[in-house]
This record gives C-alpha cells, sequence and structure tokens, in this order.
C-alpha cells in the first residue's frame, strides 16, 4: 500500500482537484438532468427521465446535437489539413526560424474570445469587410453566406484551435530520426512516398491527439458559436446556456449537456480506437 | 557487383570545404572503409555517394554512369545508418519489404526474398515484432537486411557500430565482414574506429582535413603509412627523428636521442635521404622488444607500465623521448627499471618529409 503510494502521490494533488471541480459536479448535473421540471422554480419535486424525453423525442434538438458533433469534426478536420503542413514546415526550419514560426502559431490563442469572435463577424457579416469588398469590385450582386451558418462557425473555430493540432503534431514529427526518411528514400522511395509511408503515419500520434483536442474544445464551445452562429444555428452549448438562462429549466438544461458530453467522449473512444498504434 | 569511381569529390559549405578533392576508386565486390577523425569528410563523401548531399565538383560514377546529380531513390544503393533508422510503424518483415515494394516486386517474391534475407541475418523468429522491441543488435541486423534484401549495385554502412557495446561491436564486425563476402557485393564503410577498418576492409581509405592522405590494404597502412599523421591515427606509433649516418658496415643507420644511439635501418629509405640529413622513422609499439640494459640498440627507463591482460604497455624514457613498447607479459620490469630497447630493423619505417 505505502509502495502504491509513493509511486502515485505525484499525481493526488491533481486527481483532488479533478475530483472535487469535474467528478463532483458532473454528478451533481447528472442528479439536475433527472429532476422534475416545474414552471414557477429551476426544478420541481422529484425525479422524472423527461428532459431525456424531450431531448430525444423532438428533432430540433436531436439535430441540433448532431450539427454540434459533426462541427466539431469538420474544425477538427480542417485543423489537420491547415495544421500539417504548418507542422511539417516548423519542424524542418532553422532555430533562428522556430520561435519566430511558434509566436505566429499561437497568436490567435493571445485574443480574448469575445474580441476575436466579433472580428470574424466585422470580416464575415453580409455587409463585413470580404462581402463589401466583392460587392464592390463587382464580382458578387448578393452577399456570400459567410456567416450565421456552419461555415463561419468552423471557420472561427479552425482560426483559434489550430495550434491545438499543430503543437502535438510537431511534438510527434521534432520526435523522428531525421535518418527514417533517408532510409526510405536509399530503399527507393520518393520524396512523395517518404511522406506518404513513413512521415503520416509516424505523425499519426500528434495527429490523434490534436484531432481529440481540437474536436472536444470546438463541440463545447459556446462566444464563437453564439456570435458567428447567431440565431439561424444553435448547437448544443448555446441551447444549454437558454435552457439553464433563459428559460431556467435546470434539469432539461442538464439533460442537454450530458448528452453532449456523453456523445462527444463517446466519439473521441471509438476514434482513439480506430487510430490506435500498435507500434507505439 | 559494382565498380564505384569518384573523380576529383568536392563538396563545400559555403566557403568551407568538407571534401577537397577526393579521387578513389572501389572495384567489384571490394570491402573498403573511409577512416578518420570526426571532421575528415568520410561521412560527407559517403552521403555525396548516396545522393544526401549535393556534389559541388566532381563525379561520381557507378559502372561508368555517372549518377552525381541522380536523386537518392534511383542510385540503387543499400545503406546503413549509425543509428539503424528502421521505420518504427512497421514491423521486421514490413521493414524489409519495404524497399521491395518500391520496387514493384511482386508479392510473393517479396515474401520469398524477405524470408531469405531474415535467415541469412538470423531474426527469422523475430518477423512479427516491432523495431522497438528489438535489442541493438538486432536492430542492427534489420537494418543491414533492409539495405541487403533489395540487391543494390552498392552497400554503403555509416558507422553502422557505433551505438554497440564492445563485446557485440567485435562479434558484429566479422558478422558484416563473412556477410559481404558471402553476398559479394561492393561496400563502403564509413568509421572512425580504426580496428573496425583494419579487420574488415581490403582496403583503408585514411582522410584528414577532407582529403585522402592514404589509401591502401590494411597491412600497408599499418606498416608503411604515408605520414605521420597516418602513423599516429591508425594505431600507437613511437616517431623516432634523428640523422643519418653510414655505420661500421657502411649501411645506413639513424642516429637518434641524447645518447646518440645508432639504429640500422631498412635497406630501402626515401629518396633524398643522404648521410647528415634528418630523418623520422616509425617504430610501433610490438615491433620494440625489452631487453636487459646495455643489450639492445637502446638503454633507458621504465616509467610507466599498465597490465593489459595479454599484454603490458611499457613508457620506456630514452634521452628526451618516451617509447611505447607493447610487450608479452613474459618481459616483466618495475617503474624506474633500467632497461634496453631492441628495434626490429627490417621493419622501421623512415617517414616521407624533412625531420
Amino acid at each position: 500500500m505505502s509502495g502504491l503510494f509513493r509511486r502515485h502521490f505525484l499525481i493526488l494533488p491533481a486527481a483532488a482537484l479533478l475530483f472535487l471541480f469535474v467528478m463532483l459536479p458532473y454528478v451533481n448535473v447528472l442528479v439536475m438532468s433527472l429532476r422534475a421540471p416545474s414552471d414557477s422554480t429551476p426544478y420541481g419535486e422529484g425525479f422524472s427521465a423527461g428532459g431525456y424525453v424531450k431531448l430525444f423525442s423532438d428533432p430540433y434538438y436531436f439535430e441540433a446535437l448532431g450539427q454540434t458533433l459533426w462541427l466539431g469534426v469538420l474544425t477538427a478536420f480542417v485543423c489537420f489539413l491547415l495544421g500539417l503542413p504548418i507542422a511539417l514546415h516548423i519542424s524542418q526550419a532553422s532555430r533562428r526560424w522556430r520561435g519566430l514560426l511558434y509566436g505566429i502559431v499561437l497568436s490567435p490563442l493571445l485574443v480574448g474570445i469575445v474580441v476575436r469572435s466579433y472580428g470574424w463577424t466585422i470580416l464575415l457579416g453580409n455587409t463585413g469587410v470580404i462581402n463589401a469588398t466583392l460587392r464592390n469590385l463587382g464580382l458578387i450582386e448578393r452577399p456570400l453566406p459567410l456567416m450565421y451558418n456552419s461555415f463561419g462557425i468552423v471557420v472561427a473555430l479552425a482560426h483559434v484551435f489550430l495550434p491545438f493540432m499543430v503543437l502535438p503534431v510537431l511534438g510527434a514529427l521534432q520526435g523522428l530520426d531525421p535518418a527514417v526518411g533517408s532510409a526510405a528514400r536509399s530503399l527507393g522511395a520518393s520524396r512523395f512516398t517518404v511522406f506518404r509511408r513513413i512521415t503520416l503515419p509516424l505523425a499519426m500520434p500528434g495527429i490523434q491527439s490534436g484531432a481529440i483536442l481540437v474536436f472536444v474544445l470546438a463541440v463545447s464551445s459556446y462566444v464563437t458559436p453564439a456570435l458567428v452562429g447567431g440565431m439561424r444555428v444553435k448547437t448544443m452549448t448555446v441551447m444549454v446556456v437558454d435552457a439553464l438562462i433563459d428559460q431556467f429549466q435546470w434539469p432539461f438544461g442538464s439533460a442537454l449537456a450530458l448528452s453532449l458530453a456523453v456523445s462527444a467522449g463517446v466519439i473521441v473512444l471509438v476514434f482513439a480506437r480506430l487510430t490506435r498504434m500498435k507500434w507505439k | 557487383m559494382t565498380e564505384v569511381s569518384i573523380l576529383s569529390l568536392v563538396k563545400r559549405y559555403g566557403t568551407a570545404l568538407a571534401v577537397n578533392d577526393v579521387t578513389l576508386k572501389v572495384n567489384h565486390g571490394e570491402f573498403v572503409s573511409l577512416l578518420g577523425p570526426s571532421g575528415c569528410g568520410k561521412s560527407t563523401t559517403l552521403k555525396c555517394i548516396a545522393g544526401f548531399e549535393t556534389v559541388s565538383d566532381g563525379r561520381i560514377l557507378f559502372d561508368g554512369h555517372d549518377i552525381s546529380n541522380r536523386e537518392p531513390e534511383d542510385r540503387d544503393i543499400g545503406m546503413v545508418f549509425q543509428s539503424y533508422a528502421l521505420f518504427p510503424h512497421m514491423t521486421v518483415a514490413g521493414n524489409l519489404a519495404f524497399g521491395l515494394e518500391m520496387r514493384r516486386v511482386a508479392r510473393d517474391e517479396i515474401n520469398r526474398r524477405v524470408a531469405d534475407v531474415m535467415e541469412l541475418v538470423q531474426l527469422s523468429q523475430y518477423a512479427g515484432r516491432y523495431p522497438r522491441e528489438l535489442s541493438g543488435g538486432q536492430q542492427q541486423r534489420v537494418a543491414l537486411a533492409r539495405a541487403l534484401v533489395i540487391e543494390p549495385a552498392i552497400l554503403l554502412l555509416d558507422e553502422p557500430l557505433a551505438n554497440l557495446d564492445a563485446k557485440l561491436r567485435d562479434e558484429m564486425r566479422t558478422f558484416i565482414r563473412d556477410l559481404q563476402k558471402r553476398v559479394g557485393i561492393t561496400t563502403l564503410y564509413v568509421t572512425h574506429d580504426q580496428g573496425e577498418a583494419m579487420t574488415m576492409s581490403d582496403r583503408v581509405v585514411v582522410m584528414f582535413d577532407g582529403r585522402i592522405a592514404q589509401a591502401a590494404a590494411p597491412e600497408d597502412v599499418y606498416d608503411r603509412p604515408a605520414s605521420e599523421a597516418v602513423a599516429r591515427f591508425v594505431g600507437n606509433a613511437n616517431i623516432l627523428t634523428g640523422t643519418v649516418e653510414a655505420g661500421a658496415d657502411g649501411a645506413p643507420g639513424l642516429r637518434f636521442g641524447s645518447e646518440g644511439t645508432l639504429l640500422r635501418l631498412p635497406a630501402a629509405l626515401p629518396a633524398g635521404t643522404a648521410p647528415g640529413r634528418g630523418l623520422r622513422v616509425m617504430a610501433r609499439p610490438e615491433q620494440v622488444r625489452l631487453t636487459a640494459p646495455g643489450a639492445g640498440d637502446a638503454t633507458g627507463t621504465v616509467v610507466s607500465h599498465y597490465f593489459n591482460g595479454g599484454f603490458i604497455d611499457y613508457r620506456v624514457r630514452v634521452g628526451a623521448d618516451e617509447i611505447m613498447v607493447h610487450a608479452p607479459t613474459a618481459d616483466r620490469f618495475a617503474d624506474g627499471a633500467a632497461v634496453g630497447l631492441a628495434f626490429d630493423a627490417g621493419r622501421l619505417w623512415p617517414l616521407e618529409g624533412a625531420a
């Protein structure tokens, strides 16, 4: 027992913190989601599974859940497409450039989330910078639908979560022996084949963690979907806040929140399972 | 089998010359070592042959075909790296099959050849293992097999044994050499370890500062080094400096040390050697014998001795010089004892250039 303690005591503070501020609140949310609804108070007497029934029987909520998870997948995929070349480039850059490139990659995180989201509305809006410019150039007559749809949300989310893809992929790439690529070429592989058969598979551990990070962050983001998505695209997080704060329905809001967390968790598990690497 | 010709190879990094006018021909099936201290240009030369470095000047020919500007994948080489550079995400069999897949060999032939080469390097039972599950020596053998299975025109090895422990390194030396002889492949081997170069090679190419200092059979490099630098880099060397004199019988001798001992010199002396001229002569430590004081060619005092298992390494002071003697354990002399030194006149090697 004392041996077990000695080996694991360093994670005690973090474990305690997680238990107190994550596990317990989740239990609280679970209990709340099963409370009976009420019209006059946040929740009523007794218990009921009504919140879940409403969520899964009303297509409005059910589709929102699907839409939210799909946006998360899309954001992760866009971050992968944009992030992989960046990570490849930085991994091959000289030390002098590397610091600067790191700074550029991290720069979206330096701007507050509200400011950044408003920034995107200025760019993407119907009278925003992009549409106004295109209209003035005579390239379009009606404004392009850049905002209040999934496109705008994915653009704004990918912008801020890109570093969470680049950094793990970069970590994986920098751990590689450069001679491995040379060995492949000496065996007859072209540069592209080396990328396809060697570099990409060896970057997979980084891609895997990056994709999970971006997906989880995107699915649980609130401010950006709320501002860029507006009233037309409602993600689960927006609905949770609606239910809890505007409609004052704590059991239903909790059911929404928990359903999102569980389904996102399942997707992460399935993804991790599918991309499992035997060689690690 | 392929013949490799390196013609006036130059590799510049900015203004620095990493390889400075290297010309070398490697014959069909020959095992040639590039030996030198770090930064002497041996690895750069190998990388130029492999195609991982561009050639600044000069040409590299495989069987008369200029391949200087070909991509590495078009050169038909097999290469073994110091870090082995195995593909961590592929099994042993996957690593071995990779080069054959690149050559679009049919699947059943791939399987056959991979099985054959695993037998050759005694790894058949590890086909399904990943590299991280193998020991250093096993990884080394996979790397070797991966380079050989494609039956390349030439085999390039870049310090392949540097990461192994001493005992395994000795085993792998013979293993690689035997394998190379069996396969009969033209081989270039880069090392900083003179023992490796000596035991494995048909020919040793000693390099300093981007240039070839000597290219010769191991015995010649050891017994007849082209310069003092080669003599000192390859094995240990006593360099005796003195003046040439005619001995009592008229044969040339070397007057060296403060005691003015006259050493008999071998008959063949460098051009321009004449009585009265300065001369440097190399004597290997094992070519010097310890005798009773007064019995040898010179007399000295034992400064130190180190027991080395099969031998004892003595340092003997003769005048201002200190002579290294690699003596059998039967000869025992205490530190401070007066001893005689007998040189093997036939194997003294006069070095080129004035003393």
